[in-house]
């Protein structure tokens, strides 16, 4: 029974336990067995997918890469993949629509950056608080909006996650709930609408997945 | 993957067996079953790698499932079961179809459209990738096979090259033999010409000698006949000449 809306995101809890957030480990079931050399389709298809993405980060990175650089962002991409796309599903607890999970993800990450950045490279991190070609007056307002862009980036990249999920779940359940009181006719506009919706959230899901990434290869490239 | 646990004994009766090792590395691992003395291979088989996905009905139940129950239930078994499990749960209210099967239905359908539509494309793309890496792979073995095997063929067209070279040596030894041959036979016309030469000069010298002695003869004989003739005779045998040129005078003029 939905008490309301939002309740279809809250982690139930057997035994005391929260079992749901097990949910993570769901994407594991899908990474490949390496048993043998030669790859199988599955593997070869993931394998792709990595390649491709390993090429384009470097590419973001540029001249500051160094071996093994992108492994971390990679591996973000396919973990938040996984999770969104197996939220799609139906009975799959959706982590990544928890600003818990996605700021345990993004804050660690930015902080890391910064510190790193500001205590050993201390010059390099002031000289981005201003960019290029500002005009003189403005740059102490500059300084301040840089800051605080800087600043909310942790929020930024795990609200975006994490709102977009709750948005698309809101919806598919909106529509889904219309369908017990629907007639045999009806439930056929219905069924199309919820597959244009679901074909929507997956591309969403691959995009949000690949967009944080590439922002934190981006925040990295910076701090380099 | 518990089904694979559950049923091990089935399963290893309709094993798929296309091997990816090489034909004599599987004959050679068949024939140490007995040989080999590291490992037991009666018991603890070596793994084979599967060449296709397992068999599956309805796109995600494992064949092998139906056939564990098909001793018992017959083909239609798995099917009543499962039929009768999904009436009992939903007109029982233990499974309530609400948002979410709404949004299951519609993924079950966005899901059997993809695999039917694309799923033998992209099949047949990762096949094709995976056979790249796979050549990739065995690439070094392959080149190093089809360089010796290019080495066999050259090494064979030498061999060819050097029974050539035999039949040169047939044909040089022939032509020598001829030049021998001509050779003989002109000398031998040599030693029947200087032979004949020698016995035609002795023939020579003596019909000349014949000749000699003959003219010699005749003279001598010419001369002493001419010295034997006396005046008497000379007279006597003239006076004859003349009798007889005149009888036959005589005669003539009588037959004129």
């Amino acid at each position: 029974m939905m008490a309301n809306l939002f309740s279809i995101f809250d982690p139930s809890a057997t035994l005391s336990l929260p079992m749901n957030w097990m949910a993570i480990f769901v994407g594991l079931f899908i990474l490949p067995w390496t048993f043998w050399v030669s790859s199988n389709r599955s593997g070869k298809l993931l394998g792709l997918v990595t390649s491709q993405l390993h090429m384009e980060f470097k590419t973001l990175v540029g001249t500051a890469s160094s071996q093994g650089h992108t492994l971390i962002f990679i591996s973000l991409f396919l973990f938040i993949l996984f999770n969104n796309l197996m939220g799609l599903a139906p009975y799959v607890f959706t982590a990544s629509s928890h600003l818990a999970m996605t700021l345990a993800l993004a804050f660690p990450l930015w902080l890391s950056f910064m510190l790193y950045g500001w205590f050993n490279h201390t010059l390099h991190m002031l000289a981005h608080l201003v960019p290029l070609g500002t005009p003189g007056v403005l740059m102490p307002f500059m300084v301040l909006i840089e800051t605080i862009s800087n600043v909310i980036r942790p929020g930024t990249l795990a609200v975006r996650l994490a709102a977009n999920m709750i948005a698309g779940h809101l919806l598919l359940v909106l529509l889904g709930n219309q369908g017990p009181s629907m007639t045999f006719s009806l439930l056929s506009v219905l069924l199309v609408t919820q597959i244009l919706l679901l074909t929507l959230e997956s591309a969403v899901a691959v995009i949000q997945s690949y967009v944080f990434a590439v922002l934190a290869t981006l925040y990295s490239s910076e701090v380099v | 993957m518990l089904s694979r646990v559950a049923l091990k004994p089935v399963r290893s009766a309709i094993q798929p067996l296309r091997m990816t090792q090489t034909s004599a590395t599987s004959n050679a691992a068949a024939a140490a079953t007995s040989e080999s003395s590291e490992r037991d291979l009666v018991n603890f088989p070596r793994p084979v790698r599967q060449e296709f996905p397992a068999k599956v009905r309805m796109g995600f139940i494992p064949d092998d499932w139906f056939q564990f129950f098909y001793s018992k239930t017959g083909v239609t078994g798995p099917y009543t079961f499962g039929l009768g499990l999904a009436t009992y749960l939903c007109s029982k209210e233990i499974y309530i179809m609400e948002h979410e099967f709404y949004t299951g239905l519609s993924i079950a359908i966005m899901g059997i459209y993809a695999v039917k539509k694309l799923g033998p494309a992209t099949a047949k793309f990762l096949d094709a990738e995976v056979a790249k890496s796979d050549a990739a792979l065995n690439s070094g073995r392959d080149v190093s096979i089809d360089q010796a095997k290019s080495k066999i063929v050259s090494e064979k067209a030498e061999q060819e090259r050097a029974l050539a070279q035999k039949m040169l040596f047939d044909a040089k030894r022939e032509n020598v033999a001829l030049q021998l041959e001509a050779a003989y036979r002109e000398q031998l016309i040599k030693v029947f010409t200087e032979t004949k030469k020698r016995l035609d000069y002795q023939v020579e010298v003596q019909n000349v000698q014949r000749n000699l002695e003959q003219r010699h003869v005749v003279d001598w004989v010419l001369r002493n006949v001419r010295a034997a003739v006396t005046p008497e005779q000379e007279k006597a045998t003239l006076s004859q000449c003349i009798a007889n040129i005149k009888s036959l005078a005589q005669q003539n003029t009588a037959r004129i």
